[in-house]
């Protein structure tokens, strides 16, 4: 609200007030998102090594970048990961929430069992995983140990697997949360319009597959964002489970840029892989906030 | 989540309701399964996990690992145990989300109530920066650490939980005060309340919900966090997370199972509890969190 | 001077314009009320008196002092409004002085004050209570309490019945208006209930479309609205307007006016003047009540027209019977007493009440004046 300049004191004062207490966080953000998105942007153009230097080499880092065997596997592990974690915990979500919300008996019980993982740390989800999928102890040496004796799993030590078990891993932490947002969205249809499909002769296989579901899009969209900007930040459960590995075989973009700035000391091509991260998810992630708070306004 | 368990239309046969139990429960064992790992061998000798008796009951019950996990585990160079660890994620995460639920409850309140131009494009940039990957802030952030003198402190990851904090905390309680009638804040401007007064005395008492989502969002994040405590700690200063790690990737010796559980399960426990006793609040937080509310 | 002064007062938001140079002078004492459907800016204006919301062109004064960017503790105002806005944290005692200590005014003197008004308004039982355990009719009778405790010089009330279900806000129509005959307070309050216009108003200013359409007593707006938004906003069932032409026959003005079959009535008018109209279209309009059969007529009306129409509808209400038939190729209604015997189908007789009768431009759509 602008205020005249013949406002008393008091009307001044509630003017600047509100605008005074938003400073710091506007502040804030200003220097350490933006200020600091622009200058690792702008490290991207730089042959920074160890510590940040500024001489501008162009598109020299992206060049460089796009010609690794290390980055185009974390793209490729990307792809593979980011695809099948979206589209198994949106359907083991979409299927549990749709069984739960048939008047189940437990399903208090149930509900807090699917959603705990969500509480845990990658890193713990990490561990547990990493040592039941471990041959040597977990599930392949639990099942030769009871009678099973060709028993194998060793995906999690073979190249070409390994990321199907940070696949599984991650599924098990988020598929419950997913779970949530269609149930969420299940119990907001309104119910009129199921008797009404009912009475029209609709099947409960029909029910949902032409009134029910089409009607649960809004969430689809969330769950498709949420997903799919986990999976881009993906970096913990790696590191935990596999440590990128074996060799680089789960190596993704995150984990990626940690070992190029901090352990390899190529900070300019760090900072580039970085930029090209944020790239995507912006892609994502501003079309959909834009439409969310313009509904909201 | 809405807790009402509204009828649904939808009338299932004998068959397909077994069937839609049978899933269910087969998906919560898959579920619990890690935990029940975790938890099972946490308390047995090692000899029982490496004889291939990781999914058995322990034979021989011993609490061995979790004292050795919590005082006296190798954990990078000294023999500390998780304990001092476990206190810096304390230091950490207390003033971060005191500090960013504060700021998130005024912001929210001058964005819903003292609305002024581009408030919303402003609130929108504050959102955006929920959902960064935070790899491109890591450099200029380490910098930055450096020169302000906090580099390698729980003050440190203390402020940079802050910072990106600040996004979710600010969301939680716009949305919350969106809905707060706009009428009360105008009979109370004509009672001649100040802005300080109108927050304080109208609008806090009636926040306790949101408060109790964001904070144990907030909580619930800042303990699980491993980036920035990876990146930004030193070693005196890491947090739980990372220490967990370095317990169970370190190469040295034998590998002790039955003790890396048990940290796990420390690391994992304060968080647990939260959801154990308000896991309403974790889900409504979460839920928030996809914005949609 | 008034007691509360609006002197072509504008507001903006940006480019649009939504309340246009309104002037509107207030007694002391007295009770005004703004009228209109709604987003017609009588809320805004009552935000800008109150200021909730800037002026943004013009001047508000109250007891002659300018109140354009004061704040709105300082105005010496207080509000009702649609919602109480109680705070749902305090109870009904705290709620009622929580303005005073804002003020500053000592424990003591709040606790005396609080007493006063709630043994006026007999809410004293309730002073303990949250204000989430009380009804509706309770809730208002608090936030008039709210207003009343401070004994500010002017009195604005948003909408303050409309929450309210319709035997209830009959009572508390009356208790406004015991309240405001017994104190003599000034007051401003808003509605988009013509009927609640109609009863508690000395003066009323009906508006639309950011305008100000007429301003005056209540008996001035119902018997002669400034333009057909006021005719039929005001009344209920609203004023029939119908398209006619004026003729002269033996040196009076007529309005002819179509039957149910096309063929014509004359109704003769009371105003002269009507005749330099002759020959030309005009809108006339009727209140329901003014068209009865011949027994229910106005007995001191001089000016009583007949005419035979064919009856669509009947609509019995209990205390008056609704007939409907065409009049000027338009639905008409009339009022009826109860007894009245009337059928659908019927070629009834009716009497019309010529001296109510109002005549329009249908070009500008303003009443044709004297």
């Amino acid at each position: 609200m602008a205020v005249s300049a013949d406002a008393d004191f008091k009307t001044r004062l509630q003017n600047w007030i509100p605008k005074l207490v938003l400073s710091p966080s506007i502040a804030m953000m200003t220097v350490f998102v933006y200020g600091f998105i622009l200058f690792s942007v702008y490290l991207s153009f730089t042959d920074s090594r160890i510590l940040p230097t500024f001489g501008w080499v162009g598109w020299e880092n992206y060049d460089k970048l796009w010609r690794l065997s290390h980055w185009e596997t974390s793209l490729i592990n990307m792809g593979i990961f980011a695809s099948l974690y979206i589209v198994i915990c949106t359907c083991i979500g979409l299927g549990l929430a749709i069984f739960l919300d048939q008047k189940i008996r437990g399903e208090g019980l149930l509900r807090p069992i699917y959603l705990y993982p969500m509480a845990l740390s990658f890193i713990v989800t990490g561990t547990a995983w990493k040592w039941f999928l471990d041959p040597g102890i977990g599930l392949e040496n639990v099942m030769q140990t009871w009678g099973w004796e060709s028993f194998e799993f060793d995906w999690i030590k073979d190249r070409n697997f390994a990321i199907y078990t940070v696949v599984l891993a991650a599924v098990w932490q988020t598929s419950g949360f997913v779970m949530a947002m269609f149930l969420a969205g299940l119990r907001g249809i309104d119910n009129e319009i199921l008797r009404a499909a009912q009475m029209d002769g609709a099947s409960n296989w029909n029910l949902y597959r032409r009134i029910i579901i089409p009607q649960l899009r809004p969430a689809f969209l969330s769950a498709f964002v949420i997903l799919s900007h986990l999976a881009i930040k993906t970096f913990d459960l790696v590191i935990a489970l596999t440590g990128g590995g074996p060799g680089r075989a789960t190596e993704l973009p995150a984990t990626f840029m940690y070992s190029y700035t901090f352990t390899r000391n190529q900070m300019g091509i760090g900072a580039a892989s970085a930029t090209i991260m944020l790239m995507t998810i912006a892609a994502i992630m501003i079309p959909y906030l834009y439409a969310e708070l313009r509904e909201k306004r | 989540m809405s807790q009402a368990t509204q009828d649904t239309a939808i009338r299932t046969g004998r068959v397909t309701r077994t069937l839609i139990y049978l899933v269910l429960l087969l998906f919560g064992l898959f579920y619990l399964l890690p935990l029940y790992v975790m938890l099972v061998n946490s308390v047995k000798p090692l000899e029982e996990i490496t004889g291939g008796g990781m999914m058995n009951l322990p034979q021989v019950f011993t609490i061995e690992p979790w004292l050795k996990a919590w005082s006296s585990a190798q954990i990078g160079v000294d023999p500390t145990g998780l304990k001092p660890y476990f206190w810096n994620s304390i230091k950490m995460v207390v003033p971060a989300v005191i500090v960013s639920t504060i700021l998130g409850a005024l912001n929210g309140y001058v964005l819903t109530k003292w609305r002024f131009k581009y408030d919303t494009i402003l609130f929108g940039l504050m959102l955006f920066a929920c959902f960064i990957p935070f790899q491109i802030v890591l450099i200029p952030m380490a910098r930055m650490l450096g020169i302000i003198g906090l580099a390698g402190t729980t003050w440190g990851l203390a402020l940079v939980h802050v910072v990106y904090g600040i996004g979710f905390t600010t969301l939680y309680f716009r949305n919350y005060y969106a809905v707060f009638p706009t009428e009360l804040i105008r009979a109370a401007q004509i009672d001649g309340a100040g802005f300080f007064q109108i927050f304080w005395r109208i609008l806090l008492p009636s926040s306790g919900p949101i408060a109790v989502v964001s904070i144990i969002w907030q909580f619930t994040n800042i303990w699980n966090d491993f980036l920035f405590g990876a990146s930004f700690a030193d070693a005196n200063s890491q947090p739980m997370t990372v220490a967990l790690n370095n317990l169970v990737q370190s190469s040295t010796g034998v590998k002790e199972y039955n003790v890396h559980f048990a940290g796990a399960i420390l690391a994992a426990m304060p968080t647990l509890l939260v959801y154990i006793v308000a896991g309403r609040y974790f889900v409504r937080g979460l839920m928030a969190g996809s914005v949609k509310g | 001077m008034g007691f509360l002064d609006i002197d072509n007062a504008t507001k903006s938001y940006g480019a649009v314009e939504v309340l246009h140079k309104v002037d509107i002078s207030v007694q002391e004492g007295e009770f005004l009320v703004l009228v209109g459907p709604s987003g017609c800016g009588k809320s805004t204006l009552l935000n800008m008196i109150a200021g909730l919301e800037e002026i943004t062109s013009g001047e508000i004064r109250i007891k002659d002092q300018v109140m354009n960017g004061v704040h709105p503790s300082n105005r010496n105002i207080a509000m009702v409004f649609q919602s109480y806005a109680l705070y749902p944290n305090m109870t009904v005692g705290q709620n009622i002085t929580f303005g005073l200590e804002m003020h500053g005014v000592p424990k003591p003197e709040r606790e005396k004050a609080m007493n006063e008004v709630a043994k006026l308004l007999q809410i004293e039982q309730l002073l303990d209570r949250k204000p989430g355990q009380l009804s509706g009719g309770q809730r208002q009778r608090v936030a008039m309490g709210r207003a009343l405790v401070r004994n500010p010089d002017v009195f604005l009330f948003d909408e303050p019945l409309s929450n309210l279900d319709a035997k209830l806000r009959v009572d508390m129509r009356t208790e406004i208006k015991k309240l405001h005959q017994n104190l003599g307070t000034t007051i401003v309050y808003v509605t988009h209930d013509q009927i609640e216009a109609m009863t508690l108003s000395s003066r009323i200013a009906v508006m639309n479309g950011g305008y100000v359409q007429q301003l005056g007593t209540p008996q001035e707006i119902y018997d002669t609205p400034a333009n057909i938004f006021v005719a039929t906003f005001m009344g209920s069932p609203a004023m029939n307007v119908v398209p006619a032409k004026v003729t002269v026959l033996n040196g009076r003005p007529h309005a002819e006016v179509a039957l149910h079959d096309g063929s014509m009535a004359q109704l003769p008018f009371s105003q002269d003047n009507l005749s330099a109209w002759d020959g030309r279209d005009i809108l006339l309009g009727i209140r329901p009540e003014t068209i009865t059969d011949m027994d229910g007529a106005d007995r001191k009306s001089s000016n009583i027209a007949q005419m035979t129409n064919r009856i669509v509808v009947t609509e019995p209400a209990g205390s008056d019977t609704f007939v409907s038939m065409i009049l000027g190729g338009q639905d008409v209604i009339a009022r009826m007493r109860s007894d009245a015997e009337v059928a659908p189908g019927q070629d009834f007789m009716f009497a019309v009440n010529m001296e109510k009768a109002v005549a329009f431009d249908p070009e500008s759509e303003m009443r044709i004046t004297p």
